[in-house]
């Protein structure tokens, strides 16, 4: 049998925490539950995570570096603004597809417990890497000639604030076609709502 | 008693299109008079010297250092010579070129009066012409709005002490132009943690993200050796235009160029995403002490 | 027969040429050789930028500008219908530093150029110390980087104040430096207290001290300064400021001012081409400069020389040194009062909300400094500037003389150039 490295291990941790906090809410979620869907013993896996609020800031420091390295890949590439915008859209909601637990981590337990991550995570300190990103794809825009500055708060609550809602509404069943569907309608939207007048 | 008259380097301070600022302020420096005994002063613009400038456009005088002030118009009259004609042997035989001023390093302000003739001595903006590229090695950089009046005394020091001067791409002396105008201002603590001023005319708050402050992108020593060895323009809480760059002046100087909020222009060599996200984080925490004012006068009531 | 005369040491250059009869000066055109055209590279900018550029019409009274350019945008937003009130503090702030510069540039005129001038004229071996001017503008320059930051080219005066705000440790500082200002003068200049050579009433006094104003003033007298250099004896101070009046005087009947008669012409200068205008008020040549200050604040010694000696050179001359020391008195006691928890900026909206014009006028060293801006939307479409030495040392036709070709004429060429010197001549201001 292959021995499975700490990476490995921790990883696992990860995906199961999220999987189990999304599903069954920040509170109820304890860590033997999740000792025990990765296999295992809660003393172990206190030599991973020292506590639950510390698991809770890491998962969200991951997802935001997972999110971040994704948009920076988009950001250095060579393709147009808005060709851009289409391919962040494509890739949040591809995460959404095949693994909801990270954005339903950040929409249900990240944005409805703010108390858990008041301390060591003040405001966006844990999701830098992830709005950094953001920003510096702002700024190229604005730079190239492609979007119209404006206050950043603006332009970011469009953005995540409407791809959140469609997460959102797929994972509450209500969206009739799948995800897929809307990818381009969105990112249309959203270049139509950023780009230069 | 002038003793060794022989053997002091001879000094000529020429001026092309000029404002006369950098005359004016070399006149600030202090120990003026032992300064000047060390050389024997053919030309200075500000006062009478050895020669009158009907003297010097005759071009028969030799010359060790040169000093050329204002940006270079080759059709520029002194004294109804033209400045080519003025410069050129000169350039020739002198063994130290110094530009002051950002018009005479790059174009700076006067450029603009002739775009398509007048440029520094040797640079036009950050390019180097052929004007005088033939004796490039010789010529230094003291490029600001106006120089500070230390700076030259450096440079002709070194020249005294026949000590290579160490020169950056712009040719600007090292030791000068190795530091940043933000370094050493007084509102740093402001900059650490991204407390924004307010407005103009409060000690208090970081002036680089609304109000224009170039000092982070800025080479010079203007926040080191102070000003009439007294302050400086951010210390009073004037943003810095960047005049020592080759691009001053620039547009809109007294506010930030923001993209979407985010400053178009970040510190010297530090990559844009290492900058949003230190801000990023420094502007989640709001320090009581530092957003507070930090001294509070009490009015009679 | 026209003799050309090139002078230099005037913040640039300039040509006299004289027409000379008899050995005297019949009638004399100055010409400026050199143009910038800062008025052009102003146009397009934004407003603010401005307050950046304008200084560098001139590195010896560039905050001279600085202060008419503030003043020309706040009354652009005035014009637009933005009120608003400057704070005590800020004002006496802008004041301070715009006579310190105007003190640094009389100590620099005195010791680099009139004494050096009338030694020439003379060949009476006044001492020629040009770095007791600079030591003395060093001091003044201090002091103005005290609340400006630096000296020259600050930019520290912006629509609505000034961008320090200092303590009184700054304020002691800056008094410390006038204290020291005034040492100087008194111990190197003057060679009497301040107070006993402001209230001096006759020249006679000047006969039992032996200071280089001493000198000077001896000198002067020697040359028959006081018999020669008479312009048109009218004046101009236009400037609002508390340490002068505002007024138009013929003679010493004063009245009252409005900046629209105020006009400029091309030079006259036949021989040589000249980027210079003259200015005029009510199509009238008027001189300004301390002279007519001193007169319009009814300085009582400066007031007798006058009376004695109208607007010779000897008179302008006097007049200039008996400013240094107004203006060092006055200064001592400006920032006694200061009250420095008041604002030091008012907020006002942003420029790009204005469009209309402005008229700044601000009392440089040499006399008025009028800067007119036009801005759109925030966008400067138009500038105009017009200096002190353009009323001064105007060049017209033989039929309206100006100032300076008054008081040259009738004088030998060598006396001329000295006369020319009493004015204080600012070459880089009067082409811009």
């Amino acid at each position: 049998m292959a021995k499975i490295s700490k990476e490995e291990r921790k990883n696992n941790i990860i995906s199961a925490s999220l999987k189990l906090f999304s599903e069954r809410g920040f509170y109820i979620t304890t860590i033997p539950d999740i000792a025990n869907k990765v296999g295992m013993s809660v003393g172990n896996f206190y030599n991973y995570f020292t506590s639950k609020d510390i698991l809770a800031k890491e998962l969200l420091l991951y997802i935001a570096d997972y999110l971040g390295q994704n948009i920076r890949a988009i950001n250095e590439s060579d393709a147009s603004t808005e060709e851009k915008i289409y391919e962040i859209v494509s890739m949040y909601f591809n995460i959404a597809q095949e693994r909801p637990e990270m954005i339903e981590y950040f929409l249900r337990v990240y944005l409805s417990n703010r108390e858990v991550f008041k301390d060591g995570c003040e405001g966006m300190v844990c999701v830098s890497s992830f709005v950094t990103e953001m920003m510096i794809f702002f700024d190229d825009g604005v730079s190239s000639g492609d979007l119209h500055s404006q206050d950043f708060f603006s332009a970011f609550g469009l953005f995540m604030g409407y791809l959140g809602g469609m997460v959102f509404l797929f994972g509450e069943k209500i969206l009739p076609e799948p995800l897929e569907n809307y990818k381009s309608s969105i990112s249309l939207n959203i270049y139509n709502a950023l780009k230069t007048r | 008693m002038h003793l060794k008259q022989d053997n002091k380097l001879k000094l000529l301070w020429l001026q092309g299109v000029t404002c006369n600022g950098n005359t004016h302020s070399f006149l600030n420096l202090k120990n003026l008079e032992q300064f000047l005994d060390k050389f024997e002063i053919l030309y200075l613009p500000a006062f009478k010297t050895k020669h009158t400038l009907q003297d010097i456009v005759k071009c028969d005088l030799d010359c060790d250092v040169l000093i050329f002030e204002g940006s270079y118009d080759p059709l520029m009259l002194r004294c109804s010579v033209e400045l080519k004609d003025i410069l050129t042997p000169y350039i020739e035989k002198a063994k130290y070129i110094v530009a002051v001023g950002s018009c005479a390093s790059f174009g700076g302000i006067f450029k603009a009066s002739a775009p398509q003739r007048n440029s520094g001595l040797l640079f036009d903006g950050e390019s180097i012409t052929e004007n005088f590229i033939d004796y490039k090695d010789k010529i230094i950089n003291l490029s600001g709005c106006p120089i500070h009046p230390e700076w030259l005394s450096y440079v002709l020091n070194m020249v005294l002490k026949d000590i290579k001067i160490e020169v950056d791409e712009l040719h600007r002396p090292l030791e000068l132009y190795s530091t940043l105008a933000h370094h050493g201002c007084t509102r740093n603590e402001y900059f650490e943690w991204k407390v924004d001023a307010k407005s103009f005319g409060k000690k208090e708050g970081c002036l680089f993200y609304v109000q224009g402050c170039r000092a982070p992108m800025t080479h010079s020593s203007c926040n080191k050796i102070l000003w009439n060895e007294e302050s400086s323009k951010t210390r009073i809480g004037t943003p810095c235009f960047g005049c020592t760059e080759s691009d001053f002046p620039r547009q809109n100087l007294f506010s930030t160029k923001t993209n979407m909020s985010i400053p178009q222009d970040v510190p010297v060599g530090v990559p844009k995403r290492s900058y949003l996200t230190m801000a990023g984080i420094a502007k989640t925490f709001h320090i009581k002490r530092l957003e507070g004012k930090l001294i509070d006068y009490k009015t009679d009531s | 027969m026209i003799t050309k005369q090139i002078l230099e040491h005037i913040e640039g250059e300039a040509s006299v040429h004289f027409e000379i009869k008899d050995d005297l000066v019949n009638f004399a055109t100055v010409s400026f050789p050199h143009f910038r055209g800062m008025e052009n590279i102003l146009e397009g900018k934004n407003a603010l930028d401005a307050l950046v550029i304008t200084p560098r019409v001139c590195g010896i009274c560039g905050h001279a500008h600085l202060m008419a350019t503030t003043r020309a945008i706040e009354d652009a937003y005035k014009n637009a219908g933005i009120e608003f009130i400057l704070s005590d503090k800020s004002k006496k702030i802008r004041e301070f530093t715009l006579i310190m510069e105007m003190i640094q540039n009389h100590f620099k005129w005195l010791y680099m150029v009139i004494m050096p001038e009338v030694n020439k004229l003379t060949k009476l071996d006044v001492p020629y110390k040009p770095l007791k001017g600079a030591f003395a503008s060093s001091i003044a320059s201090k002091a103005i980087a005290v609340f400006g930051g630096q000296w020259p080219h600050s930019s520290y005066m912006i629509p609505g104040g000034v961008t320090c705000d200092p303590t009184y440790v700054d304020v002691i500082k800056a008094q410390g430096y006038v204290d020291e200002l005034i040492n100087f003068f008194q111990k190197e200049s003057v060679g009497i207290e301040l107070d006993r050579f402001l209230s001096m009433q006759t020249c006679k006094e000047f006969n039992e001290l032996d200071s280089d104003i001493a000198i000077l003033e001896r000198a002067l007298i020697f040359a028959d300064m006081q018999n020669k250099g008479f312009a048109n004896d009218r004046f101009l101070i236009m400037g609002e400021h508390n340490f002068t009046k505002v007024s138009k005087l013929k003679h010493t009947r004063a009245s009252v001012i409005d900046e629209k008669y105020i006009s400029t012409v091309n030079a006259y200068s036949p021989n040589e081409i000249t980027y210079a205008k003259n200015a005029l008020y009510k199509d009238e040549y008027y001189e300004c400069g301390p002279l007519g200050r001193m007169i319009s604040v009814s300085h009582s010694m400066v007031k007798n020389i006058h009376r004695r000696y109208k607007d010779s050179a000897y008179s302008r001359v006097m007049a200039r040194v008996f400013e240094i020391g107004y203006l060092l008195k006055y200064t001592s006691n400006l920032l006694n009062d200061i009250d420095i928890s008041e604002n030091s900026v008012v907020s006002l909206v942003d420029i790009k909300n204005i469009s209309s014009t402005g008229i700044g006028i601000v009392e440089a060293p040499r006399g008025p400094l009028i800067h007119k801006i036009e801005i759109e939307q925030g966008i400067i479409k138009n500038y105009t500037i017009i200096t002190p030495t353009q009323f001064n040392i105007g060049s017209s036709n033989i039929n309206n003389l100006t100032p300076v070709q008054l008081a040259m004429k009738g004088t030998t060429q060598q006396e001329a150039l000295f006369i020319f010197r009493t004015f204080d001549v600012c070459s880089v201001c009067t082409t811009h």
